[in-house]
């Protein structure tokens, strides 16, 4: 299954860009276009083909950017690959992919309150979801890497 | 079936004598390599404090030893680390990264004890009084 | 009321009824905090919330605040029940940046001490589905025999709980022949023991009429929600991160993945039967087959103390599921980034779905059929970390008294 990943290298959605020790894969994307990638993925290797590990979310401070990693499990081999996007660190936004993975809640929620990320069209985000209410109200989001806590 | 089976077992088990060690009238018997209380040798620590940089829990702090003490002349700077027995997790990070392996331990689990809250008696117990006082215990 | 009389009832209007019933957060199932508010229809679940946030420790901002050493016997506290392999997975993960590779019986004590891990952690799940169901008796006899291998664990790594075993390069202590014959000893008596718990929970009615078609979670289901573990082999998925990654010695010792296609709550248990067993032949391999090599424990005041840029993603295969760490480095005494997924996020707060239309009894079963692990699914929040204060809500504020409280929540 993992050519399919190929496929979509080779149509310009994903390109390649090394991989993160041991030997998992990395694409970089484009994060307006995470949407289309999933819905690729989806309509590729099916709904059992594949899932959402996780979602890892970096501050990278000196480069302004907040830094997503969505790690995806192709089955049945298990091969992990990461699929990399950066957004802007003064105004996050991404397109949410819950509605199409459902599995992305967590993930999803998490970032939004310990990042600051928003992930325009998840309904369920909300602070606070782990983090205490003394720091949503200051707003502080505890993860980034100026935040003091 | 199953039911019948389980009945058994309860029955058998109203007749044995419980399961549970009855502590503190019987003491469990635990390994001797059990991470029990662990305190540092003051004969041969070098009063690095590496231990202390080390400890994950913050249980340690470093002190001065009280000038009554004879010290050994490699720890120059008279320091030994105290333990907080109320913090440390018995990682035995101390234990393992010491350079001069200078942790006694024990499989002591025992651990509510009024008397020994931190480390610092155990450790001076080690050391000889200055010429003058009798040794100490 | 007489009066009444004169206004004609000609409609009825029907309004839907929906009692809440907050299930938790004291003692939910486990004897964690985790609050469930379920909205029943009658007996029916008709939706359920998961609300999480009682336990907030901020595992993850601490761990960048700590060195790489340190790190490793913080993480191992994100749980109890399965320390070792939050251990084992950092410092794979952080082994993987520095290029080291520990001696093949070190590998092996590490799979020793894992496997035990699984064995008593899949009893004690067992256990207390027992517990839920009201057959305490069970759950007692259950909860005695997991003590043979509490002593196994501490026989292996000095420590009844906290393992503390995995260091970069290797383990921390050694067996010797002595050990190893006690090992297999307990081994004996559990493993009988086990098999005639599975035999219990496959013929005793009782179990079999709480458990079966309860919480029955589709393949493409558990693949869509990134259900793990148990919860997903259960559905006929056949991920095991011991089989796929091969890390350590998974790659030498045999075992069998654990498949089951019931996808119902029993299924969920039965796999972790079946694996428990599997684990307990895992240890006999391993006891029998110890590499002879004296490098098992390296000196720990010689490892390295400087760590290269890089970044490395390891994943371990928890008693709970896939349990992943991502560590970055950036070259300084600290991880730039340490992030933890553990298999009971996906586990618990993916799965508020598959709660309805089952009646309000069930619902505790279904959300021990998870093996849901409250402090690994909050690890990764926030708590005022100098005065290490736990955050609690009163129960008045979440039922929906406190204005912040009622916003809209996710739910699915
Ligand atoms: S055993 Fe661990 S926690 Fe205790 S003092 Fe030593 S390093 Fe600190
Ligand atoms: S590391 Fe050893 S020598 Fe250094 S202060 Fe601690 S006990 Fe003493």
């Amino acid at each position: 299954m993992i050519e399919k990943i190929d496929e979509l290298v080779n149509e310009g959605l994903l390109k390649e860009a090394g991989i993160i020790k041991p030997n998992r894969k990395l694409y970089e994307f484009n994060h307006e276009r995470i949407r289309e990638i999933f819905k690729q993925l989806l309509e590729r290797l099916g709904e059992k083909g594949f899932y959402l590990a996780t979602i890892v979310g970096t501050d990278m401070l000196k480069d302004k950017k907040i830094r997503l990693d969505y790690y995806v499990v192709v089955l049945p081999e298990e091969i992990t690959i990461v699929l990399r996007t950066y957004v802007d660190r003064d105004n996050p936004e991404i397109n949410s992919i819950l509605d199409l993975i459902p599995a992305a809640l967590a993930p999803e929620c998490e970032i939004y309150d310990l990042l600051g990320v928003v992930f325009k069209g998840n309904p369920a985000l909300r602070r606070p979801f782990f983090v205490p209410e003394e720091l949503v109200e200051k707003g502080i989001y505890p993860l980034r890497k100026d935040a003091r806590v | 079936m199953g039911k019948s089976k389980i009945l058994s077992l309860i029955l058998r088990n109203l007749i044995r004598k419980p399961a549970t060690i009855q502590y503190p009238r019987e003491k469990p018997w635990v390994e001797s390599d059990f991470r029990g209380r662990q305190y540092s040798d003051l004969q041969k620590c070098i009063g690095c404090g590496l231990c202390r940089i080390e400890c994950p829990a913050d249980a340690i702090v470093m002190k001065k030893i009280p000038d009554e003490y004879e010290v050994p002349k490699k720890n120059a700077r008279r320091l030994f680390p105290v333990i907080d027995y109320m913090k440390c997790v018995y990682c035995y990070r101390c234990v393992t990264v010491c350079p001069v392996r200078a942790f006694i331990t024990t499989n002591y689990f025992e651990l509510a004890d009024p008397q020994h809250i931190t480390s610092e008696e155990l450790s001076l117990s080690t050391l000889r009084k200055k010429a003058g006082g009798e040794a100490s215990k | 009321m007489q009066g009444c009389r004169a206004v004609a009832i000609d409609k009825v209007i029907e309004v839907p009824y929906a009692l809440e019933i907050p299930v938790g957060p004291q003692h939910p199932a486990l004897h964690e905090p985790l609050l469930l508010k379920a909205y029943a229809d009658g007996e029916e679940v008709i939706k359920v919330e998961v609300h999480t946030g009682y336990n907030h420790r901020g595992i993850e901002k601490l761990a960048e605040k700590n060195s790489f050493y340190r790190d490793i016997f913080i993480v191992s506290r994100v749980c109890g029940i399965c320390n070792g392999v939050h251990a084992n997975c950092y410092v794979r993960a952080v082994e993987q940046i520095l290029g080291i590779e520990p001696s093949p019986r070190a590998k092996y004590l590490r799979v020793l001490a894992m496997e035990l891990e699984r064995i008593h952690s899949h009893m004690l799940i067992n256990a207390v589905m027992a517990e839920i169901i009201g057959f305490d008796s069970l759950f007692m006899n259950i909860m005695r025999d997991r003590e043979y291998i509490m002593k196994s664990k501490e026989i292996v790594t000095g420590n009844r709980v906290s393992a503390d075993y995995m260091i970069f390069g290797g383990v921390r202590r050694d067996l010797n022949s002595e050990k190893v014959d006690k090992l297999k000893k307990l081994l004996d008596r559990v493993i009988p023991r086990i098999k005639y718990y599975k035999k219990l929970f496959m013929e005793d009615e009782t179990i079999l009429k709480r458990l079966v078609d309860v919480g029955v979670v589709k393949p493409s289901e558990a693949t869509l929600y990134g259900l793990l573990g148990p919860a997903a082999r259960a559905s006929g998925i056949k991920i095991d991160v011991r089989a796929s990654d091969k890390y350590d010695a998974y790659g030498e010792i045999p075992f069998n993945v654990i498949v089951r296609n019931e996808c119902d709550a029993w299924a969920r248990m039965m796999v972790r039967w079946d694996e428990a067993l599997e684990s307990a032949e895992m240890v006999k391999y391993i006891l029998d087959h110890l590499p002879q090599d004296e490098k098992a424990v390296p000196d720990e005041r010689r490892l390295p103390r400087r760590f290269p840029p890089g970044e490395a993603y390891a994943r371990v295969e928890a008693p709970r599921g896939e349990l992943i760490y991502y560590v970055m480095s950036d070259g300084k005494p600290m991880p730039y980034r340490v992030k933890i997924r553990t298999p009971s996020v996906h586990n618990i707060l993916n799965t508020a779905k598959f709660y309805i239309g089952y009646s309000i009894a069930d619902l505790p079963v279904i959300l021990t059929s998870w093996d849901p692990c409250i402090s690994c699914m909050e690890r990764l929040t926030i708590i005022d970390l100098k005065t290490g204060e736990r955050r609690k809500v009163p129960m008045k504020e979440l039922a929906g008294g406190g204005k912040k409280w009622v916003n809209p929540r996710y739910s699915l």
